[in-house]
């Protein structure tokens, strides 16, 4: 039954995660131009992604509805990499993301405010 | 007695690692491959490895959008986490292998992780679930014929229940058309491709391609083999006798 718990909590966990991956995603580019690589550390850092596989298809689809591009560059260790920034677009959309999460927050800490109160600490209760 | 049993074991396990270390250093093929721009060597069951797992991927993306980039990108990653792993080695062997697709993720971890992706491509491709449908072609039909399987193949397009109804109108107007419908059924059984793959017999009877409708069609061909070896080893003891 525990075990049960666990599971459905790891699935909720991933579910929340993957939501606001793509603002991260975004996010990170913004900040500067990144290869696939630099993104990875970064949201591993974060503790945002479990395994990389999962981060190719989020940057081909956010590039073909044009809020990514890509410019390819030399590297010094191997063949050359896929550099990807933020179209116009892009930065439009990570704006918009962002207040929409910015909003998410107050959402969220309203409705769960009162799981701060020692009495309804559900904590405790466990 | 028990000190017996002890040392059989410790041999046992002696020889497990021995086992263990002549697999890490017996004598391979290794291969040259060209993964995402990246030259390596390979062992030859490393290889075997990489490409089970790239070709899964592949099934696993195929409904994607530009699933092509998708796959050459993940090469591409992958082989920037070999080379990191070599350093100094020269051979990837299949415990490098195993350690890259450990930190890519396999089809089964994105099942999870990447549903959302899956729901977002979906919603472009116009298709309202994981079956990718295809527009059915006519084929003929080899498995079910008298002349050509044009008949049976235009059956299997039009869902009619029995070729044997569309036979006798060909022949009928073959007769009656005094040798109009003859070309026609000779164009139509050069024209018309024969269905050579499991997919290809789905998309003649126009059923949906997925694991589940292959995985049918290839064992309907499975059991026609072992008919067609019934049969000819009936005829064969027919013979003898």
């Amino acid at each position: 039954m525990n075990n049960d718990i666990n599971k459905t909590l790891e699935k909720t966990k991933k579910q929340l995660r993957r939501g606001v991956l793509e603002l991260c995603v975004l996010s990170i580019i913004s900040e500067k131009a990144a290869y696939p690589s630099d993104i990875i550390v970064k949201l591993e850092e974060a503790k945002m992604i479990v395994v990389e596989g999962t981060l190719y298809p989020l940057l081909t689809r956010l590039k073909n509805d044009d809020l990514l591009a890509y410019n390819w560059q030399e590297s010094n260790s191997g063949p050359p990499r896929k550099y990807y920034h933020l179209t116009e677009k892009g930065i439009d959309f990570l704006s918009q993301l962002k207040n929409a999460w910015d909003e998410l927050l107050v959402g969220v800490s309203i409705s769960t405010n009162h799981l701060k109160n020692p009495e309804n600490d559900l904590s405790i209760i466990n | 007695m028990t000190y017996q049993l002890s040392t059989k074991k410790t041999i046992n396990s002696l020889n497990d690692i021995l086992s263990d270390q002549q697999n890490d250093t017996k004598m391979k093929k290794t291969i040259n491959i060209n993964l995402g721009g990246y030259p390596f060597t390979i062992d030859d069951d490393a290889y075997e490895h990489l490409k089970e797992y790239l070709d899964a991927l592949r099934q696993h993306f195929q409904t994607y959008e530009s699933a092509d980039e998708i796959i050459s990108d993940i090469e591409s990653g992958t082989a920037e986490i070999l080379n990191t792993r070599l350093e100094n080695r020269t051979i990837i062997s299949r415990s490098d292998i195993q350690a890259a697709i450990a930190r890519m993720g396999t089809p089964e971890d994105f099942g999870a992780e990447t549903r959302f992706e899956e729901d977002m491509n979906y919603g472009k491709s116009n298709t309202s679930n994981n079956k990718y449908k295809t527009g059915k072609r006519l084929y003929i039909n080899p498995e079910d014929k008298v002349i050509g399987g044009v008949c049976s193949g235009l059956t299997a397009y039009f869902g009619i229940a029995d070729p044997v109804w569309l036979r006798i109108g060909f022949a009928i107007l073959g007769f009656g058309s005094v040798g109009v419908f003859i070309p026609i059924y000779i164009i139509l059984m050069i024209i018309l491709p024969e269905p050579k793959t499991a997919a290809q017999k789905l998309e003649m009877r126009g059923e949906p391609i997925d694991v589940n409708s292959i995985a049918r069609v290839v064992e309907e061909g499975i059991e026609g083999i072992s008919n067609t070896i019934t049969q000819i080893t009936d005829e064969f003891t027919k013979k003898k006798k």
